[in-house]
């Protein structure tokens, strides 16, 4: 009996050694398969998204599209009638709807088309300095009369009705720019980073080289840990029951700078400390030994080789602003125009992406921005990879 | 002799200055416990409020608010339901997706970079990764809502794009850099002699990493999968934009709408006020809650990693 069983094993592992090897090869195979697959999706997904933002919002994205207004601009304009044409202007009418903010939608007549030979190139406004009309330009008034609720033939009937040299028309111009959220997301970098560099750096400093061991250097380190872990939707309700609403500053890029500049503490704090525990001992155990004093020190000897990784910290920083929404839009508001002060509301980049996709549902705008923030954030990333490259380099 | 009482003055001075140098870098140091504090408090104190008698605003039922299942805000206050527990479970279904989906996906990458992957396939990988981690989340959202909506609304039998599954989608791509980055350098702190070990004995590459090598990081892992959490629920404009946010109605289906607690609080909080504003900022505080508890989770499980 023993020995039937015996040889039994010894029969099987003859037998199967070849198969446990295969299997064993198959399990390896599926298992750089799964790792190579988890990692073409974390690939394909940032390809896609990018991919997806840049078609998206291409036929957005040129020159005009960064230094126009938002909103759009209405002007009266004086045009010489164009003789030889279909019509006295010498364009070509369509209709589409401008969708009004806060309001309904309308439905005017634009400019399709342009004739060589058409006078409205050489249109004036009324201070008599040429405002050359483009195609797109929408018209709402011809010689007095509006053009809402006007049948196309009508509108053509009402051009050639005219008699004189020249007529009058209101044309209003769609914004769709995206200078005031430039400008806007500008002051925001600056403001918040002019509160945020002094404390960050000066706690780092401390950290690094005044702090013993103990108990207020472990509350601050957990302070800095849980700033970091709080989400920005939490930061907004605070800056809004702070800032906006006790501080009374209202919807203002002010209220919005210092809600930021709390949440970048940590990111200042961390790389700052981190920049500073780089420097050699000694130069510090130099300068001291030199006579200097500890501030001394730390202003001459210790800060300006801490310097590259003190602009690293700011870099990530202004990364940390272009991305943030939700603790902006408690706290700065949403309004699409250039704040004439730090108190009025401004809309960043991101915030009026925000509103665009979800408000004016134009996912075409929502992802032209998105390109342009792509592309700043990828400079940022690319300028603090460089940095401190260089910087580890020198050392 | 006066040559010297000014050296002593002039020293005086300088001890002075460094002595007032001191505390105001201290005072700097302080102010992110006075910001912690300050924030917990506020929040805290503005979104308890309307359970205490007394308040000005009017008052309302904490157990109604926390298992309410309906959110109608309106100006009688009779008429008014701030029930929030279908936001909660929203919320805590999106955020167990999106682990299921990410951890797994994240931590294979994270070995990808640090184990497998040759290094000019590195070079390409962990920059994506790290831009990834730099997309706002408005573009995620914007992302979700142009091409992850519409196709769910193809496959969903109720028709419509905005649901918790395109919920759990975007969060699991927006928790992937988290988990990656952390895994990574959490497989990078093993160390080198325990791979050698396992080699040396005859495993595999691939048995050393799954037995040997993730075994050993995986408090670093742990770490990570906390953070993604943390981010997970937090997360407010990216899931604005796919979540459909009903007024009612726990999820029952992955195709049904959900209003995680996040976006109720982004979404009405521009127009409301007097007691509806203060139920926002007790949504507010039921989400602070859960991201304090992650938060010392984190704490214990770094100071854990610290120690060994």
């Amino acid at each position: 009996m023993e020995a039937v069983q015996k040889s039994y094993i010894n029969d099987r592992i003859h037998v199967t050694l070849k198969p446990e090897k295969s299997r064993k090869k198959f399990k390896e195979a599926f298992a750089y398969g799964i790792i190579g697959l988890a990692t073409a999706f974390t690939v394909s997904i940032l390809i896609w998204i990018i991919g997806f933002i840049f078609i998206q919002g291409a036929p957005h994205l040129n020159w005009q599209f960064l230094v126009k207004d938002f909103d759009s601009i209405s002007s009266y304009v004086e045009v010489r009638a164009t003789e030889g044409s279909e019509n006295q202007l010498g364009v070509v009418l369509d209709f589409k709807n401008i969708h009004q903010f806060g309001g309904n939608d309308k439905t005017v007549p634009y400019i399709t088309k342009i004739e060589s030979t058409s006078g409205v190139k050489d249109a004036l406004d009324r201070l008599g300095n040429p405002f050359p009309l483009r195609e797109g330009d929408a018209i709402d008034r011809i010689s007095g009369k509006t053009t809402e609720g006007m049948s196309m033939e009508e509108i053509y009937e009402t051009i050639n009705a005219n008699t004189d040299k020249t007529m009058l028309l209101r044309v209003s111009r769609e914004g769709g720019g995206i200078y005031p959220m430039i400008v806007t997301t500008l002051m925001m970098i600056g403001l918040s980073l002019m509160i945020a560099c002094p404390i960050g750096i000066l706690a780092a400093i401390y950290l690094v080289e005044y702090a013993k061991p103990g108990r207020l250097v472990r509350t601050i380190r957990f302070a800095t840990e849980s700033l970091a872990g709080i989400p920005s939707i939490i930061y907004g309700l605070f800056g809004m029951l702070f800032f906006v609403t006790y501080m009374k500053l209202n919807y203002s890029i002010l209220a919005g700078a210092l809600t930021l500049s709390i949440i970048l503490l940590p990111v200042i704090i961390r790389q700052t400390e981190e920049s500073l525990k780089s420097v050699p001992m000694t130069y510090r155990e130099g300068s001291l030994g030199l006579g200097a004093t500890k501030l001394m020190t730390i202003r001459r000897a210790v800060l300006p080789s801490a310097i590259p990784g003190i602009v690293v910290a700011i870099i990530l920083s202004i990364g940390r602003i272009v991305g943030e929404s939700a603790a902006l839009l408690l706290t700065a508001g949403t309004a699409a125009k250039i704040p004439s002060s730090i108190f009025e509301s401004g809309a960043t980049l991101t915030i009026k992406a925000y509103t665009s996709a979800k408000e004016e549902a134009d996912i075409g705008m929502a992802c032209a921005i998105g390109a342009v923030v792509i592309i700043i954030i990828f400079i940022l990333n690319g300028s603090s990879k460089l940095i401190s490259k260089s910087f580890n380099k020198s050392v | 002799m006066a040559n010297n009482s000014t050296d002593m003055r002039a020293n005086k001075k300088r001890e002075f200055t460094e002595l007032v140098a001191k505390y105001i870098f201290m005072f700097n140091a302080t102010i992110a416990i006075i910001s912690v504090v300050a924030i917990a408090s506020f929040v805290f104190y503005k979104g308890l409020q309307p359970f205490f008698p007394g308040n000005a605003e009017g008052t309302y039922n904490f157990f109604d608010f926390i298992t309410g299942l309906e959110w109608r805000p309106s100006d009688d206050p009779s008429q008014a339901k701030y029930g929030i527990l279908f936001m909660i479970v929203g919320s805590i279904y999106a955020t167990f997706g999106a682990i299921l989906m990410g951890v797994p996906i994240g931590v294979l990458t994270a070995v990808f970079i640090s184990e497998v992957a040759p290094k000019p396939v590195k070079m390409i990988v962990k920059p994506a990764v790290e831009l990834l981690a730099g997309i706002p989340s408005v573009l995620y959202g914007v992302f979700g809502l142009g091409i992850i909506v519409p196709k769910i609304m193809t496959l969903s039998p109720q028709n419509q794009g905005q649901s918790l599954l395109a919920v759990m989608l975007v969060l699991t791509i927006m928790i992937l850099p988290t988990v990656i980055t952390i895994s990574e350098s959490a497989i990078n702190a093993v160390p080198e002699s325990y791979r050698e070990g396992s080699l040396g004995l005859g495993a595999s590459k691939i048995q050393t990493i799954f037995k040997v090598i993730l075994p050993a990081a995986k408090s670093g892992i742990l770490t990570g999968v906390v953070l993604g959490i943390g981010r997970a629920i937090g997360e407010t404009m990216a899931v604005m934009l796919v979540a459909g946010n009903p007024i009612a109605g726990i999820p029952t289906e992955i195709w049904d709408k959900t209003r995680p607690l996040t976006t109720n609080i982004a979404m009405e909080m521009s127009y409301a006020f007097g007691l509806h504003q203060e139920m926002l900022f007790s949504t507010g505080v039921v989400l602070f809650t859960f991201i304090i508890i992650i938060n010392l989770i984190l704490n214990r499980l770094t100071h854990k990693v610290g120690e060994n």
